[in-house]
């Protein structure tokens, strides 16, 4: 085709571990050295996430959020939106192909097939029913294409995320310290360099965002509950209540919440003490709540106390591990890391402690799952020389990075 | 039916009395059994799972499933019990009964020597009087001081099983 196209490794990622469903095109300059990280260009042509699209309609009426994991309807959608049907097999008896070219220059000449050089797929950590559907689906497309295929790490693919942003990819220098903090996953990995980490610290109950969910659903606050909580902080006083920072003096890098949670709710029965809002089904700002139980900015001061409680916990166990690790940048990628006062605080502490310490956030655009990252990680991968057998590729629920 | 063979109340000041709870309850477990265990946010349902785990074997410690929904553990013969895996399911966002499908929890729970720690049973309801599996439920309350008031009792699996 043209000489764009032997110039980039052009990816199709799939991501199904959980509850999104997600698809993504991306184009990888191929670059000789790959180590010179300034070299890289990345461009996202596709990112699609099934929650952001109104697909359930084509399937008669709103599916719940949860049973949206049947993501058998959803992948078929996301992948005719992206993949390119062709007329004819691209491997057909006539066609003639130079043996001596690699296999990315035999995937570029078949493009015009699918539109697409070779394929990443997430293979876990998750929901082993959730994840089937995804390699399914990309075990189809490897056998019909002749693509090659790798399977990559739910973990490694929130790492990879920050590697999307530019000006991330100038400061990347190894060793480096990600933190990743979402609903299900909050984890302190050391990245001594691609494809090899190591989990120095992680929780040993609940994830930070399910704080951060938890606690709003004790307030009465609506689903989701992270981002309710931030609006609220916003307008409120963060030394208002006195929380726990559980295992801040632990001298492990390891998280807990669940005692925050049970304190939250102590905390809240002093505020109101006729009525847990969630229980009784109602939210606190309700007009059947008295007028002298909800002065607003209690409710706001609540929040951001709670919100700092966890920001406190997550800062300093990172600023910790990343002096313990000498590292050279620190990562901050996942669904909470959207929050503002995180990122802030965050970069504030590493200014002020790490002078030579470059702060890396992924973009907002990637921090919830999604199938770019799942792409940048399968570069890597890929790069390394690593493919899967599609014929003997499976998932992998329990995986660690 | 529930005689009063089959239930129990225990008091917990702190956090280490649930080793009591574990402790007489580790003798009745059996394969094929639903613990199902409710109470409000932050009673503790998940550090008693995680104290279960301990108990029975489980090298990790169990983290909270609200998210994965399903966590699945393997269950070391250091004890006398036929018990080879502890699965781990929260039912915290899940609305209805039929989203549970895709999780294929009655066959997971047919495995040999499987049992089952389900938390907040009462979103599944209609789910949990299908199966015919012996259950144990455990309601959790808390009062203002902290204290914890654990009720056990047991429904015997229905016949034929």
């Amino acid at each position: 085709m043209s000489r764009n196209t032997s110039k980039n490794l052009r990816i199709l990622a799939i991501e199904t571990s959980c509850d999104e469903t997600a698809v993504s095109l991306v184009d990888f300059t191929k670059v000789r050295n790959f180590a010179k990280i300034r070299n890289h260009t990345i461009r996202v042509i596709k990112n699609l996430v099934s929650s952001q699209i109104p697909i359930h309609q084509k399937y008669g009426g709103v599916v719940p959020e949860v049973a949206a994991r049947s993501h058998v309807p959803e992948i078929v959608s996301l992948l005719s939106r992206v993949v390119k049907t062709p007329l004819r097999p691209p491997y057909q008896g006539g066609q003639k192909l130079p043996p001596d070219k690699g296999e990315f220059e035999r995937a570029s000449a078949a493009r015009t097939g699918f539109g697409f050089d070779a394929i990443a797929v997430t293979r876990g950590p998750g929901l082993a029913t959730a994840l089937r559907v995804g390699i399914e689906a990309s075990r189809v497309l490897a056998f019909l294409s002749k693509k090659p295929i790798v399977g990559v790490n739910h973990l490694e693919g929130h790492l990879a995320s920050a590697w999307l942003n530019a000006t991330n990819r100038k400061h990347w220098k190894f060793p480096l310290l990600a933190l990743i903090v979402s609903g299900g996953h909050t984890e302190l990995v050391l990245m001594k360099n691609f494809c090899d980490y190591k989990i120095v610290g992680q929780t040993r109950d609940d994830a930070a965002g399910e704080a951060f969910d938890k606690s709003a659903k004790l307030m009465g606050l609506p689903y989701p509950g992270g981002p309710q909580i931030a609006k609220l902080a916003k307008d409120g006083d963060r030394n208002a209540f006195d929380l726990p920072r559980p295992m801040l003096k632990d001298p492990s890098l390891d998280f807990s919440f669940s005692g925050l949670k049970t304190a939250v709710r102590n905390e809240w029965l002093k505020l109101f003490p006729s009525v847990i809002p969630a229980e009784a089904g109602i939210h606190p700002m309700d007009p059947r709540v008295s007028v002298r139980l909800r002065p607003r900015m209690t409710i706001n001061d609540f929040a951001a106390s709670i919100q700092q409680a966890i920001i406190d916990v997550l800062i300093e166990k990172t600023m910790r591990a990343a002096k313990q690790f000498t590292v050279n940048g620190i990562l901050l990628v996942g669904g909470v890391s959207a929050n503002e006062e995180l990122r802030r605080q965050m970069a504030e502490r590493i200014k002020k402690e790490l002078t030579d310490v470059a702060f890396l956030p992924s973009d907002k655009k990637y921090v919830t799952d999604n199938a770019a990252m799942i792409a940048a990680a399968g570069y890597w991968r890929l790069m390394k020389g690593e493919r899967h057998d599609w014929k003997k590729m499976d998932v992998d629920p329990e995986w660690n990075v | 039916m529930i005689t009063e063979k089959n239930k129990k109340t225990f008091i917990l000041k702190k956090l280490e009395d649930w080793n009591q709870v574990i402790k007489f309850m580790i003798p009745k477990l059996k394969p094929g059994m639903i613990i199902a265990l409710s109470g409000p946010l932050g009673a503790g349902k998940t550090t008693f799972v995680q104290h279960l785990a301990k108990a029975l074997g489980v090298k990790s410690t169990p983290r909270s499933p609200t998210f994965s929904l399903l966590r699945t553990y393997k269950v070391r013969a250091i004890h006398e019990l036929p018990l080879r895996r502890l699965l781990h399911v929260d039912a915290y966002r899940i609305e209805h009964d039929h989203d549970l499908m895709p999780l294929n929890l009655e066959e997971e729970l047919a495995e040999p020597g499987t049992i089952m720690a389900l938390e907040w049973p009462e979103n599944v309801k209609k789910w949990l009087t299908r199966q015919p599996n012996k259950k144990i439920f455990l309601k959790i309350s808390i009062d203002k001081k902290g204290n914890r008031f654990i009720s056990y009792s047991v429904i015997p699996a229905k016949a034929g099983i």
